[in-house]
């Protein structure tokens, strides 16, 4: 066995798991919140990365004032959905919630189809070109930049968490909404405010997996894989977003790479299956009791 | 005047038809429906088939989603797992259609009861992502199984089969299609409305409740696994047939999505309200394209902005009817019934 | 004598009206002949749209252009399209509502998988003679689709050329190697098994094979893989844009100097407008022409021309503008030996004037003088990208396989 082959591989696995935990992160921050299962998740990311290709193409803005604009618009289409779209489904059950998501995610796509068209795009270069090595280790630098940035901001999001009054308001509202409310949070602006920060941690990792892989109306497909991280680690985990975002990340590229492109999915989804077998509230998630 | 329903006995709340009105207009929908291949032209034969086949599909998963509280996302793959079981039958067997398309069921309920048994353990949303493996699953075998699927190039197949007379047109497909979905219809109506049926009920209200009342739970979500993707066999065995090849990529992610809209935006848990969102998300996108061949003349880019519209109109009306009209076009339908019922004393 | 083919008649009126509205007419002429049809599953719109748009142009521009010059031995000829979005079922929806109001004697086809699920009724009609956007290589199977043909080499042809360019470049004993990179989808699959065959009777070693998933995926492993079997050559195929960008700039930031090559949808000039500088050198198999070349000929003269009357602001013309001519450039020639043999304008008749299709000279489409064999055209050349003048530049002669 190549071992410096192998090393290579999993560096560049690690570093995409690395966006995944960041993408999961917003996912959880969201079902934490609101019990919302958002399988727009990818379609956000999408118009977040259409964003940034319209501020820094179209309209040839710096991509250090475009990246910060395009999150921005990234995390305000996240709080007007939730405001239109996902508010008045509180109280409704599951599934349907589910399934307006799944309608936003087509609205989405028909939205950037309409005003971009389908024709597959590239991101202007924004990130250093000049290869990263790691030891022996060579590392794409687009992968490597991507990293950094997202896990910076990963840092500051687990921070706010848990230090600031807001992160309070939302750990409180997620363990008993009834409780936070009389204890006088505004739970409605939680709910608002996990949307939007979850779907700003989205936003930006859009536009950092889109300035690697391409961008195209189709690019929400990676939403399936987030959703397999997010069960994988449990749905209300921030460790278990973190930690299954980059394993899921490493095993994806590992079976790419030894196994075929064909593999990356079905890999991921056989510990996906395992998980739900074994573990159905995921590894760190936690089991919810229910009563009659 | 009729403006409410008194019953007396259990039977008189079971029974299908509860008046010589109704069977009326039942008898005249099959005629319509009969007649319907005569007067139609090639275009309107292939919706008819479409919608067919789609009621078959919508149908089963109202039988799951709707009646039993099931999600799945996995229908697509149980629709290709009866295509592919008719392709391979045809190819390999020549056996006549009625036998293949019962085996197309047979093979999709099979399949459907694997997928559902991690439903005694998880259910709701994690049961969601458990049928959503295993449509990826099912990708990938139909994708690399190339002796038995063929492959990515997928298998073409002959026409379907009996006493000798073979079912090439779509004229002809029609009367397999139609038939067969009003035979299913009928059935799941049956079956709804027995023991069966209303354990899948008791079920989707509260599963604890249930279990508690002496439902055997993973006894009801297997067998409502096993009628649904039955239903999407035959649908998929009919796919197969109709378009007389079958690939992997026919049955995307999109189409399971599809068929969930056609049963929210019909009504879950009724089902002709399954019926009429099967024929309502069938027909949208060839309705949109007569406004776009309308606008055309005018704005010579109309096919390329109304095209998105396909995909905000097709979201917007998930979301629309979850909002505004959760219950569906059933609902809409027992209103404008109630309306002439009503009429003219309402006001 | 092209209406009396229709099965049944149509019953419902109305929808014939309905696709008049659709109908680009040609210019009243002052001909008492029937009109012959061109008929289409256009893909205006969803993902193939940004070929579908220019498709369409080059069939609507050769349809005026040969009205323009008479019509077909004096048959105005008329083109009747849909937008099909690339969904199979839609574009089957649009044949049978053209075909069941028009009668096309031709028809332009948007996917492979349309192609296949309609080749079950187009011979059982035995009317309408198709071809499209495919050049997948299981449609020149002539026992199963024997009224479709491909209009330039099929996907393996292509690995053909590209192939036998590749093996050009090489001295005795000392071949390039070459590395295939494919997505996994029909379209990436189609022409694999039949390349791996064909490099090894050139004695071109495939050291490396790639499937990447569609879609956006990043790819920095496999280049990691790319790195370690350094292949003198990749070969995509199945791709539009991405991934080939990032394969192409993570192999160049490592030193590897390897080629990049592409087939026919991965070779306009889509490529150069968004990788600007970074598509340099890349290189692809093209059957025709590129409008911008300094080809000419009658006509491409023409082509040019007409596209410059239609849409003076246009400019540069994609490739899918001149599949879209040549296709219908095709029929017109089909249509025409039939009728001068004096036959009925049938499928089966079409087939055979297509076959009969011996050294045809294209009028600068293609360079060379063409011959059909199994209902497809083996013919291409290998371009070059020029970053800096921003086109496609001619490397090799025009390869004809036999």
């Amino acid at each position: 066995m190549d071992w410096l082959f192998f090393g290579e591989i999993s560096l560049a696995g690690l570093a995409m798991g690395g966006l995944y935990a960041l993408i999961a992160l917003g996912f959880v921050m969201i079902y934490k919140a609101t019990r919302v299962i958002n399988f727009a998740i990818g379609e956000i990311m999408m118009f977040a990365a259409y964003l940034f290709l319209a501020f820094a193409g179209g309209m040839e803005l710096s991509a250090w004032i475009a990246l910060p604009l395009a999150v921005i618009g990234g995390s305000i289409l996240g709080g007007v959905i939730e405001k239109t779209m996902i508010r008045p489904m509180l109280g409704e059950s599951p599934i349907s919630v589910v399934m307006v998501t799944i309608g936003i995610a087509s609205i989405l796509v028909g939205l950037v189809e309409f005003i971009w068209t389908a024709d597959p795009q590239l991101l202007p270069n924004f990130l250093p070109r000049e290869p990263v090595f790691i030891g022996p280790l060579y590392l794409a630098p687009k992968i490597a930049y991507g990293f950094l940035i997202g896990s910076a901001l990963l840092i500051i999001y687990l921070l706010y968490f848990r230090f600031s009054r807001g992160g309070v308001a939302l750990r409180a509202t997620a363990s008993d909404q009834a409780a936070a409310y009389s204890m006088g949070i505004n739970v409605r602006r939680v709910f608002n405010l996990a949307w939007v920060f979850g779907s700003l941690a989205a936003s930006l990792a859009g536009v950092l997996v889109a300035a690697t892989g391409g961008l195209s109306p189709q690019f929400g497909i990676i939403g399936l894989s987030v959703l397999v991280v997010v069960i994988v680690g449990g749905l209300d985990s921030i460790l278990g977003a973190l930690v299954a975002g980059v394993f899921i990340g490493w095993l994806e590229t590992v079976a790419g790479a030894y196994l075929g492109g064909e593999y990356r999915m079905p890999a991921t989804f056989v510990v996906l299956a395992i998980i739900l077998v074994i573990r159905p509230y995921g590894l760190f998630g936690t089991h919810e009791i229910e009563r009659v | 005047m009729r403006i409410g329903d008194a019953k007396q006995t259990y039977e008189a709340d079971e029974a299908i038809w509860t008046s010589n009105t109704q069977k009326f207009w039942f008898g005249l929908l099959m005629l319509v429906l009969v007649l319907f291949p005569f007067m139609a032209d090639s275009y309107l034969l292939y919706l008819g088939c479409l919608v067919g086949i789609a009621v078959i599909s919508t149908t089963g998963l109202n039988i799951l989603t709707g009646f039993t509280g099931l999600i799945s996302l996995g229908q697509a793959g149980f629709m290709g797992v009866g295509a592919y079981t008719v392709a391979w039958l045809s190819l390999n067997t020549g056996l006549p259609f009625p036998v293949t398309l019962l085996l197309a069921g047979l093979v999709a309920a099979a399949v459907g009861i694997l997928v559902g048994l991690p439903s005694l353990r998880v259910k709701g949303l994690y049961l969601a992502i458990a049928t959503l493996a295993a449509s990826v699953f099912l990708h990938f075998i139909f994708a690399e199984w190339e002796s038995v699927t063929g492959g990515m190039g997928g298998l073409s197949l002959e026409p379907a089969h009996l006493f000798g007379l073979t079912f090439q047109s779509d004229f002809r497909m029609y009367f397999i299609i139609v038939p067969l979905a009003v035979l299913m219809v009928f059935t799941a109506r049956n079956v709804l409305r027995t023991r069966v049926g209303r354990a899948f009920i008791a079920i989707r209200d509260r599963d604890i409740s249930a279990e508690i009342l002496g439902i055997n739970l993973l006894r009801y979500k297997l067998m409502s696994f096993a009628l649904s993707s039955f239903y999407a066999g035959v649908a998929g065995g009919l796919f197969a047939y109709f378009y007389r090849v079958v690939t992997p990529e026919s049955f995307p992610l999109s189409m399971s999505i599809f068929y969930l809209a056609a049963v929210i935006v019909g009504g879950m848990g009724n089902l002709l309200g399954g019926i009429l969102g099967a024929a309502f998300m069938t027909l949208v996108p060839e309705a949109l394209k007569l406004l776009t061949a309308a606008l055309t003349p005018f704005y010579p880019n109309a096919p390329v902005f109304m095209s998105p519209m396909l995909e905000i109109i097709f979201g917007a009306l998930i979301v629309g009817f979850l909002i505004f009209e959760p219950h569906g076009l059933a609902e809409i339908w027992h209103r404008i019934r109630r309306f002439f019922r009503l009429w003219p004393f309402r006001n | 004598m092209f209406r009396n083919i229709l099965k049944k008649g149509r019953k419902l009126a109305g929808f014939g009206g309905l696709v008049a509205a659709l109908t680009l007419a040609a210019p009243a002429m002052a001909q008492d002949k029937e009109p012959i049809v061109f008929g289409g599953s256009i893909p205006l719109s969803g993902v193939f749209a940004f070929a579908g748009i220019h498709l369409h142009a080059g069939l609507t521009d050769y349809t005026d252009w040969i009205n323009s010059q008479g019509g077909i031995n004096g048959h105005p000829v008329e083109y009747v399209m849909e937008d099909t979005a690339y969904e199979v079922d839609r574009s089957v929806a649009a044949f049978k509502k053209i075909s069941g109001s028009s009668s096309p004697a031709t028809y332009y086809g948007d996917s492979t998988g349309f192609m296949k699920a309609i080749a079950s009724e187009l011979n059982s009609m035995g009317t309408t003679l198709m071809s499209g956007a495919s050049f997948a290589t299981a449609l020149t199977d002539n026992e199963q689709y024997p009224y479709q043909f491909i209009p330039g080499p099929n996907y393996s042809q292509m690995f053909g050329i590209i192939l036998e360019y590749i093996a050009s470049q090489g001295e005795d004993g000392d071949m390039p190697t070459v590395a295939f990179v494919y997505s996994d989808t029909e379209f990436g699959k189609d022409p694999i098994e039949n390349g791996k065959a064909r490099a090894a009777e050139l004695g071109i070693e495939v050291v490396e094979e790639i499937v990447t998933k569609p879609g956006s995926v990043d790819v920095s492993a496999e280049v990691l893989k790319l790195r370690r079997v350094r292949p003198d050559y990749v070969v995509f195929h199945g791709y539009v844009l991405s991934p080939i960008n990032e394969f192409m700039v993570q192999m160049r930031q490592m030193g590897l100097d390897t080629q990049f090559m592409g087939t026919f949808w991965s070779s306009d000039k889509l490529i150069i407008d968004k990788m600007g500088a970074d598509a340099d050198g890349y290189m692809g198999v093209m059957p025709y022409n590129y409008y911008d070349s300094e080809e000419s000929g009658p006509m491409l003269d023409a082509l040019r021309a007409q596209a410059e009357k239609s849409d003076p602001d246009a400019g540069y013309r994609p490739t899918g503008y001149i599949q879209g001519w040549f296709n219908a450039m095709v029929w017109t020639e089909v249509i025409k030996r039939t009728l001068d043999a004096g036959k009925e304008l049938n499928a089966d008749n079409m087939a055979e004037a297509l076959a009969s299709i011996e050294d045809w000279d294209t009028g600068g489409i293609i360079g060379i003088p063409v011959t059909v064999k199994d209902m497809s055209f083996p013919v291409g050349r290998i371009w070059r990208v020029n970053a800096e003048a921003g086109r496609y530049e001619p490397v090799s002669d025009w390869i004809h396989l036999d």
